[in-house]
């Protein structure tokens, strides 16, 4: 466990040192504040456009955090040769593994909330009031960002540090299109083609599970069980994803 | 005689070079004994398998077959790698971190007590020189200050064996001193030394035995003086009216001057040689024995490589 924690340790003090997440965060939170400038051009509630505004942010940014430094992080410990120093001492592969992942997350909650904080100031200067709703918003980003750097980590294991950010983009692009590709088997008329989506369903997370952004936006009550499949759901699926990353990583030879 | 501390029995390794290429084989039935307290040089040209060996060992890769044991463990026992102290061929190291920091990272890793960590880690950066360098970054090193700290790293946990792949390489003449000091200190304290390198000297100054291992295979093991004395004795020939290139039989080393020329053969090729340059027309102008050195020991199994 201790090996875990240190090197997750590690791996979040690397990310806090480096200027490319000063970076996004700065965007983000630009954009967020901003977000009240985009209500004025807007027709409509203007609080309502700045959550929605708000929350679109924060997701759209910790996907791009979450795929930068999960290239930086993670490809790049293997890629340079870092792992060798690690994983030469009394460390299991599985404990790297989880090490990193547990780095990345780390890196996203403080971001998270970072961005929360700045979306809730705003909302507040706007309302005149604090929208606790807003944490039910971040932390289904939290659960999406889990699954997306369960898929990143397991693609630096898999693949080299450029193509590993670019299928993890895919599976966030794809991961909100599922509900497409359900409705696509229904209407597709050749077996083989069918089954071929059909996997592509399955096998590929439905991040829509954790879109609950109009809910919040127009204050309609989310069902409990709802949240609760989305965090079963997030379990499974970043499980499934840090498994293959250790089959995959288990022996793999460090060259 | 001594406990074997590590045990290589008939390791093999192939890689696969791409999808349609023949695979590569590294390693082929490597075994041999380290004992406890001695200082193991591991020799071998560029590809030889060095690195593989070493990297098998620390379980950076994983052999098709064959078996390795520290202290009678099998070495993918958290418990044999905590013996091990190992110093990585080229540093590659973290450029957010200072020397302090990575070395505390290092001994987190090795599950050493927090009280315990912070004096070990001054009392290393000060054996390896680094004192008063320790809150610098890792960036701000030069390639001698971070092999410095490679090897402080590896120092850490007070190992039972310590296994340097190239820890000479890329240091200047004080730096290799400053280097063969630390693994000599080490050595007197009781740790078994296992390093490959290619600077001979060094391996014949500092080693207690030695293995040679040219192309996944070990062509000799023992001490310096038993391995030179095994191999035929070389003989300088120099002679005229022969140019040496075109000479049939085999030579170590040739060279055609202005007036003469002059080839290194093995004992077993003078004859032939000197049969050669006459039957040829060649006047011989001089034939001297030359003693062997583990240089020259190594040079002819090179070119019967390259052959």
């Amino acid at each position: 466990m201790r090996a875990v924690y240190t090197i997750a340790r590690n791996t979040f003090r690397e990310a806090i040192r480096d200027r490319i997440l000063y970076l996004f965060l700065g965007f983000a939170v630009l954009l967020i504040v901003s977000s009240k400038l985009f209500s004025m051009l807007t027709v409509g509630d203007e609080t309502k456009i700045i959550k929605d505004l708000g929350l679109g942010a924060i997701q759209f940014f910790s996907m791009l955090i979450s795929v930068m430094m999960s290239v930086m992080l993670v490809s790049r410990e293997v890629e340079n040769r870092t792992a060798f120093n690690i994983l030469a001492k009394p460390v299991r592969r599985h404990s790297f593994i989880l090490g990193k992942y547990f780095g990345l997350l780390a890196i996203i909650v403080a971001n998270l909330l970072l961005m929360t904080a700045a979306l809730l100031v705003i909302i507040f200067l706007y309302q005149g009031e604090i929208d606790l709703t807003i944490f039910t918003g971040a932390g289904m980003t939290f659960l999406e960002m889990a699954v997306l750097c369960a898929f990143a980590v397991l693609f630096a294991m898999v693949t080299k540090p450029i193509l590993g950010s670019v299928l993890t983009l895919a599976v966030f692009v794809v991961g909100h299109m599922t509900q497409g590709i359900w409705l696509l088997t229904e209407r597709l008329q050749d077996a083989v083609t069918r089954f071929i989506v059909a996997v592509v369903y399955y096998v590929l997370p439905n991040l829509e599970r954790f879109n609950f952004k109009s809910e919040l936006v127009h204050s309609l009550p989310i069902p409990a069980a709802a949240v609760w499949w989305a965090i079963l759901y997030a379990l499974i699926f970043t499980a499934l994803a840090l498994f293959l990353a250790w089959l995959k990583f288990r022996e793999k030879d460090l060259l | 005689m001594s406990e074997i501390l590590l045990r290589l029995r008939d390791l093999r390794k192939t890689y696969d070079e791409g999808l349609f290429k023949p695979k590569k084989e590294v390693l082929r039935g490597v075994s041999l004994e380290v004992r406890r307290g001695e200082v193991f040089g591991f020799l071998g040209p560029n590809g030889a398998g060095k690195t593989t060996t070493i990297k098998a060992i620390t379980e950076l890769i994983f052999p098709d077959s064959g078996e390795i044991t520290i202290g009678g463990l099998p070495h993918s026992d958290l418990e044999a790698k905590r013996k091990i102290g190992f110093m990585p061929e080229s540093p590659y190291f973290y450029n957010h971190l200072s020397g302090a920091e990575f070395l505390r990272f290092c001994a987190d890793l090795l599950g050493m007590e927090t009280a315990r960590e912070e004096a070990r880690v001054s009392e290393l950066l000060e054996q390896v020189g680094l004192a008063g360098r320790g809150d610098d970054k890792l960036r701000t090193y030069s390639k001698g200050m971070l092999q410095r700290i490679n090897l402080a790293q590896a120092l850490l946990n007070r190992p039972e064996l310590l296994i340097l792949d190239e820890p000479m390489s890329g240091l200047d003449p004080i730096g290799r001193r400053d280097v063969r000091d630390i693994i000599l200190a080490q050595s007197e304290a009781g740790t078994t030394i296992f390093f490959s390198s290619h600077i001979i000297p060094d391996v014949e100054t500092i080693c207690d035995r030695v293995a040679i291992l040219i192309d996944g295979v070990i062509k000799a093991v023992g001490e310096v003086r038993e391995i030179v004395a095994q191999e035929v004795d070389l003989y300088e020939v120099t002679f005229t009216g022969v140019d040496p290139e075109r000479l049939k039989t085999g030579t170590v080393a040739r060279r055609l001057g202005s007036d003469q020329a002059w080839v290194r053969v093995v004992a077993g090729h003078r004859d032939a040689l000197i049969g050669e340059v006459t039957a040829a027309g060649g006047k011989l102008l001089s034939l001297t024995p030359v003693r062997s050195t583990l240089e020259e020991f190594l040079m002819r199994h090179y070119e019967e490589v390259r052959r």
